[in-house]
């Protein structure tokens, strides 16, 4: 868009051009036009300027013959006169006949020297021509008819002359004319020319504003995301606790785009006695101000754990004070694990739903429930009491995890398959087998973290005599039901 | 926004990430009055956490506004991602239209 912008001006430029060069041949085409026909009148009032020479020098040569004749009595004298003689009417009528076309004028003065030369004729040459006498006629008459003749002739000579000025003139002035519209065209196509210059480096000069405006808010992306990475790796780099009953693992894949680096965490804590608060969550939307969110949601999880023993009791607390701090929607699971018993009670706001596997079973998927913290007051949430078995594994994972081909259905199927198989393996870092089965090399959409924790199987002498006792009673309970079944059914649902 | 003599229809359809936010935020306004207004999700497949937040705050302005609505959700992919975050539990959704509307056009 900016380009074609930018290349309005030359296509203005281009068409100015193309009428500055048309008007340009027009002119020219006229002058040139001008200067044909200016040659053409210079051509015929040369010719005119010569007829008038001669008709001088034919007079001349009828004067001269007559007065050598009258002079000499020689009749040599008379050759000139008389070859004159026949000529000179004709050279008149001619010269008389261009003066009409030339529009010269001077017709008057034509008219009146055929009359002088008929005129002298009559009252000069042929009396002298006829006797002796006549010689006085010269004397009487000559002198003021050749003047009179020669004063006719350089009339009609001065209104040749002009015609040829006028001629001139006009050609000149077209010559000037035609320079002054060559000049203007060439000094409008500069000024065009110009602006457009100044045109086309201002918007040059804006696309590259545009550019260094992008590329600062490139880096402005780049540093919400670089804040928001340090800020999610520092909450998730929090060490997990090491108990000596469950065992966590965690990953966090952060969103392949830019500003799509989300609120997903995960969290472990140990509150004494075996037991262990766990969570996982997300907050909706992406960048600095979702992980912000996300530290502020974590860190209410965290103090409502210590102060209510119950999953449900904790997320009501927190659903309350994101409520009142008005803050974006988040998706939470959290609970507590005892590892002594082998059993844990959860609670689920808007998140999907946690997957248990168990030893030589099917990973399956747990109840779920409640709407997300911070979207509707006053609302109770459920706790899920679950007794499981040693080797157990409970699985908790972010929508990323379920959701990268927007088909939870898909997503689900290939997460029980992959939990199947990290566990199966024996993997002592289920969450990263796990992210790998699903993603490979591929990188994540949205956000996705992965929390297990697994109920270690207890081993032979292994820990303190209590401890141990308690692990065995809780494995002997599970054991003294249906094996496999019994052991891994959920063991109570209570409404909070 | 359609509607025949008693109940406004909104219908949204394709998936509804944060790239439509602004169009989902223009559809999911309340209509005046208290219409019973039928959010017709039928052709959605896939709406993200920022779209889900806005679906709760349209069900909750209306609930405040006394309007009584229905959402009608067909895709099982839609299905599946509303069961994670519990919309049923708060605002009645429907897998089939004519039940929406019944529920929609019943009495008190």
């Amino acid at each position: 868009m900016e380009r074609l912008r930018a290349a309005g001006p030359i296509v203005a430029f281009a068409i100015l051009l193309v009428v500055a060069m048309c008007v340009l041949a027009i002119a020219s085409a006229s002058v040139s036009n001008v200067i044909s026909r200016s040659f053409a009148t210079e051509a015929q009032v040369r010719n005119a300027r010569l007829l008038a020479e001669q008709a001088l020098e034919l007079q001349l040569d009828e004067e001269t013959g007559i007065r050598g004749w009258a002079a000499t009595g020689s009749t040599v004298f008379l050759q000139p006169y008389r070859a004159a003689l026949p000529i000179l009417p004709g050279t008149l009528d001619r010269l008389g006949a261009m003066l009409t076309e030339m529009n010269v004028g001077r017709v008057a003065a034509l008219n009146d020297a055929r009359d002088v030369n008929g005129q002298w004729l009559n009252l000069v040459a042929t009396p002298v021509l006829g006797g002796p006498l006549g010689a006085k006629a010269i004397q009487r008459y000559g002198k003021e008819l050749i003047d009179r003749y020669r004063l006719d002739i350089r009339s009609i000579e001065d209104g040749l002359t002009r015609v040829e000025n006028r001629t001139d003139v006009t050609t000149r002035r077209a010559i000037e004319q035609n320079t002054l519209v060559t000049v203007g065209a060439l000094i409008a196509l500069a000024i065009t020319g110009f602006i457009v210059g100044i045109v086309q480096t201002r918007s040059t000069q804006q696309i590259s504003q545009r550019e260094a405006e992008a590329v600062q808010l490139r880096a402005a992306y780049a540093a919400e995301r670089r804040v928001s990475d340090a800020l999610q790796e520092a909450f998730l780099q929090k060490p997990l606790p090491t108990l000596v009953g469950v065992a966590f693992s965690a990953t966090y894949i952060p969103a392949r785009e830019e500003r799509k680096v989300g609120g997903d965490w995960y969290e472990g804590v140990e509150l004494g006695e075996n037991r262990v608060m766990f969570a996982i969550g997300d907050v909706a939307g992406h960048g600095l101000e979702a992980a912000v969110s996300m530290n502020r949601a974590r860190q209410a999880i965290v103090s409502a754990a210590l102060l209510h023993a119950e999953p449900a009791k904790m997320l009501a607390r927190v659903n309350d004070e994101l409520i009142a701090e008005r803050g974006r929607m988040v998706t939470a699971v959290c609970g507590i694990a005892d590892a002594g018993k082998f059993s844990f009670t959860y609670a689920t706001a808007g998140h999907p739903p946690p997957i248990l596997v168990e030893p030589g079973r099917p990973p399956r998927v747990l109840p779920m429930g409640g709407v997300p913290l911070g979207v509707l007051a006053s609302r109770e949430y459920r706790t899920h009491t679950i007794q499981t078995v040693p080797g157990a594994t409970l699985v908790l994972y972010t929508d990323g995890a379920v959701e990268f081909a927007r088909d939870p259905i898909e997503g689900e199927k290939m997460l029980l398959e992959a939990i199947r198989l990290a566990v199966e393996n024996g993997n002592p870092e289920p969450a990263s087998a796990i992210r790998d089965h699903i993603f490979g090399f591929r990188e994540a959409e949205d956000d996705v973290a992965i929390l297990t924790l697994a109920f270690v199987q207890p081993e032979e002498g292994a820990g303190n005599g209590p401890r141990e006792a308690q692990i065995v009673a809780s494995a002997s309970r599970g054991g003294s039901a249906t094996p496999g079944t019994s052991s891994s059914v959920i063991a109570g649902v209570s409404a909070a | 926004m359609s509607s025949d003599s008693s109940v406004a229809v909104i219908a949204l359809s394709g998936e509804l990430d944060v790239g439509r936010s602004d169009e989902v935020a223009r559809a999911l306004e309340l209509p005046s009055g208290a219409t019973p207004v039928l959010l017709d999700l039928s052709d959605v497949s896939y709406a993200d956490s920022t779209v889900i937040s806005a679906l709760f705050g349209f069900s909750e302005r209306a609930a405040a506004a006394n309007a009584r609505i229905a959402i009608l959700i067909v895709k099982p992919q839609l299905v599946r991602l509303l069961e994670y975050a519990g919309l049923g539990e708060a605002f009645p959704v429907f897998r089939e239209r004519s039940a929406a509307l019944t529920y929609l056009l019943r009495n008190g």
